[in-house]
């Protein structure tokens, strides 16, 4: 197993199989190794009857494979138990068992202090299974690496001792190749311990029912909470530290289980801060929270279904089919299992107004309520999901912007759809119908107090609206790559436009000749973005990332290929460290043929999570 | 197109008297080339910054000799006499023409014996800017016809029929038995529109046609 402390799961050398099952024999001789199965009659809120059914041990053979199959780099079984049962704050593991089921290993222990057993710990370790073919059950390939946490109980309560080995515990996973924390928040300080140790509710749809919850909570006991506040809420987290300085009366029953409203059987009145109280009278949620496996950066992954409901008529190069193929692609190559997924939230409508004119948007509204078939222009095509959806892709940067600085990623992509760069202040075009980067760059400055903006534009279009947006503002600073204007949609983006103003001089044009490739984009991202960036000394770097400067792209005629976005994407990185903590939020724009859209896509997230490889081509 | 439409009306002028430096400081201060000269509102010359020039070099290299006594003094003395003007109601084209045959960089506009504008090469640009549409949104497509108004008139039935709008059309010559025809058209799907025009029979210019990258 083979682990330091140090080292990235899978570095060390695998042991050879004959020592790993000498490791098997030695524990089944001192009855530390048996076969079992979880016990489906568990009661778990009470914790009483056993967790599992002991029965014999599976055969060598099936031990050793599923033992190969758990771990990257497969090491010694009795290493594996001691790694499992640290000292920490002086408690101790007793009695640790490894358990083999028939797909699964599970560890079962007592936690002792002093010698003493004060509880009670059982990890479920298994592998998912992803299907080859959607809907279909069989094949199957082996899926993300996966630790259930079956039950952890403690009679010693608030010791920091969970919180602690915990915090071992994701070290040690992810050193071994696991992916992901999962288990059932069901014990009644449990559904608020897990949610602030950043466990997440797995179900989205369930989440956002108790996202509503909490607002008919915050509605019903008149408290001054804005409904904003309530939707910008993506994590489970996010809900266990909501407005601390609010407190809320709940009551306790004897069993340690609370209720907003005092009966007979909960006689005890506590005062707690708004979230920890709602979580606390919650009903039980299924959590998960990622190991970041093998990514150095942590980074975020915006979406929604809702994106999808922009309808495009047939033929619009700007369909929904872009964002289905790269979620897919996402999925397929376990990409998932290393993201933070997060979910959008329409903003309140004074984030918009802060970029649009207000009856600009009402147009908008009404045009697709209406029934239109385009907005403003032929390009903009829109369907009956468009407003809402235009809404909620401004409100994904909103929520990426929430999830740097939260520090609950270290970077962010933003999958969302209507794009957003050609949209001015009245103004459709281009596909695009709310800005969704500036809308962006001005909550980041209402909400975290943030001054210098980077705005850096790769798009093979040059983003107008969002120059014509800022080019008086000297403390957001536009940058454009893009093909030049005399060949290529919409034509502006001249060299020469500098910005205006006090804005003159924080506009920068880089305009590329038709046919330029990476040497030629890479070279002009060099010699003239990053000096700019540098001068600059941005506090958050936001970026308008299109992929149709790719060579396969028909709607323009530059001729990059992947290498040219994983070379960008990690200098902007590097960028984002010098400057301002490695904040980075990118927001897709454009990107017309499938394929390479969605190979640059992975890419360039890739990149982002600080991955090394080159992306196959 | 008539040059009372664009010609500037707001002058700078400078009377025949004023010394070479007052001349120099209003071009710098004016960001200008050219000053009508004017006693009263009868324009007697124009001097540009290329006299002024001239004239300070060229007693500096030749006339040293000559002590202080042979330096030009005043834009009188520098001024070009025999102006060529023109008039509001001569066309751009006219402008265009001798702009570009006597290699011109501006012309006064008289009205009557009255001086009421000038017209300078940075005036017709801005014309030919605004004709073109290139500020404007758009992406410009050539198509290239056989020299027949047939043609032509398909051409922009077609664009008719196109769910793009299209801010230019400029009809060029091209080579012998052919236009050119440049079409500004604001949308982003150019590869849309191109293969439906190519769909119609019509030749499209790919930028390989005019563009020899390295």
């Amino acid at each position: 197993m083979a682990h330091d402390g140090t080292r990235a799961g899978g570095g060390a050398a695998p042991l050879p199989d004959r020592d790993i099952l000498e490791g098997f024999d030695r524990l089944i001789a001192a009855n530390r190794l048996m076969g079992a199965e979880r016990n489906p009659t568990v009661l778990k809120k009470s914790g009483k009857g056993a967790p599992f059914l002991v029965r014999k041990h599976p055969s060598h053979h099936r031990m050793l494979a599923i033992w190969k199959d758990l771990f990257a780099s497969p090491g010694s079984p009795e290493e594996l138990l001691t790694l499992l049962s640290p000292e920490v704050h002086g408690f101790t593991h007793g009695d640790g068992l490894l358990l083999f089921g028939r797909d699964r290993l599970l560890y079962d222990c007592q936690i002792l202090r002093r010698g003493e057993a004060v509880g009670h710990l059982t990890l479920d370790l298994y592998r998912e299974r992803d299907r080859v073919v959607p809907f279909l059950p069989f094949p199957t390939r082996p899926g993300r690496r996966v630790v259930y946490i079956e039950g952890i109980t403690l009679t010693a309560q608030s010791t920091g001792y969970a919180s602690a080995l915990f915090l071992r515990y994701e070290r040690l996973f992810h050193d071994l190749g696991f992916h992901l924390f999962r288990l059932k928040a069901s014990l009644s300080v449990g559904k608020y311990y897990w949610a602030k140790e950043g466990f997440d509710c797995s179900d989205r749809a369930r989440f956002q029912e108790m996202r509503d919850r909490l607002w008919a909570l915050v509605q019903r006991l008149g408290l001054p909470v804005a409904e904003q506040e309530v939707r910008r809420l993506t994590h489970m987290s996010d809900v266990a530290a909501f407005r601390r300085d609010l407190k809320v009366p709940v009551w306790r029953d004897a069993e340690g289980y609370y209720t907003f409203e005092p009966d007979e059987a909960h006689p005890e009145e506590f005062l707690f801060p708004l979230g920890k109280a709602f979580l606390l009278c919650s009903d039980p949620w299924d959590g998960h929270k990622v190991i970041y496996t093998d990514t150095p950066r942590r980074t975020a992954l915006v979406w929604s279904e809702a994106y999808l409901s922009h309808g495009t008529p047939a033929g619009h190069p700007e369909g929904p089919k872009r964002l289905t193929a790269l979620m897919d692609t996402i999925r397929r190559e376990g990409l998932l299992s290393s993201l933070i997924v997060m979910e959008p939230y329409t903003p309140a409508m004074e984030a918009l107004h802060a970029v649009h004119d207000p009856a600009y948007l009402e147009a908008f509204r009404e045009a697709v309520a209406r029934g239109d078939r385009y907005f403003a222009t032929r390009d903009c095509a829109i369907g009956a999901g468009s407003y809402q959806a235009a809404l909620l892709a401004a409100g994904g940067v909103m929520a990426g912007i929430d999830a740097v600085f939260s520090g609950r990623s270290d970077n962010a992509f933003c999958a969302v759809r209507p794009p957003g760069h050609h949209a001015g202040r009245a103004s459709a075009m281009g596909f695009c119908f709310v800005n969704n980067v500036a809308v962006g760059a001005a909550y980041a400055r209402s909400a975290y107090g943030v001054a210098r903006v980077l705005i850096l534009d790769w798009d093979v279009h040059h983003g107008n609206g969002t120059q014509d947006l800022f080019e008086q503002d000297p403390e957001t600073l536009v940058i454009n790559l893009h093909e030049h204007p005399s060949f290529c949609y919409p034509g502006t983006g001249r060299r020469m436009d500098r910005g205006k103003g006090a804005g003159l001089g924080a506009t920068l044009n880089v305009p590329l000749s038709p046919h330029a490739g990476d040497r030629e984009v890479i070279d002009a991202f060099e010699r003239e973005v990053v000096p700019a960036v540098d001068a600059f000394r941005p506090e958050l770097i936001l970026l308008s990332a299109g992929f149709d400067a790719h060579r396969d792209d028909p709607i323009a005629d530059l001729e990059c290929t992947e290498a040219a976005y994983v070379h960008m994407t990690r200098s902007v990185l590097e960028l984002a460290d010098r400057h301002c903590g490695g904040r980075v939020v990118s927001v897709m724009e454009g990107g017309y043929r499938i394929e390479s859209f969605v190979a640059s896509a992975i890419a360039h997230i890739r990149t982002l999570q600080g991955r090394e490889e080159m992306p196959c081509s | 197109m008539f040059v009372g439409r664009r010609m500037k009306r707001d002058l700078v002028t400078v009377p025949k008297e004023a010394t070479l430096e007052e001349a120099g400081r209003l071009l710098k201060a004016h960001r200008i080339h050219h000053l009508p000269v004017v006693e009263g509102d009868r324009l007697v010359g124009i001097v540009t910054d290329t006299d002024l020039r001239n004239a300070t070099l060229g007693w500096a290299i030749g006339g040293s000799d000559a002590g202080d006594s042979g330096r030009p003094q005043t834009v009188g003395e520098i001024m070009t006499r025999d102006v060529v003007t023109l008039a509001p109601g001569d066309t751009i084209d006219d402008a265009m023409l001798v702009l570009s045959r006597e290699r011109f960089g501006a012309l006064p506009v008289m009205d009557g014996g009255r001086l009421v504008g000038i017209m300078t090469k940075a005036d017709i640009l801005a014309a030919l800017l605004e004709t073109l549409d290139i500020e404007g949104v758009g992406v410009r497509l050539e198509v290239i016809l056989p020299r027949d108004m047939g043609e032509v008139t398909r051409l922009a039935s077609v664009l008719q029929e196109l769910p793009v709008d299209v801010r230019s059309l400029v009809l060029a010559p091209h080579g012998p038995g052919r236009y050119a025809a440049f079409v500004r058209v604001a949308t982003i799907d150019v590869p849309g529109v191109r293969s439906l025009l190519r769909g119609k029979g019509f030749a499209v210019a790919e930028l390989s046609d005019f563009y020899e990258p390295g």
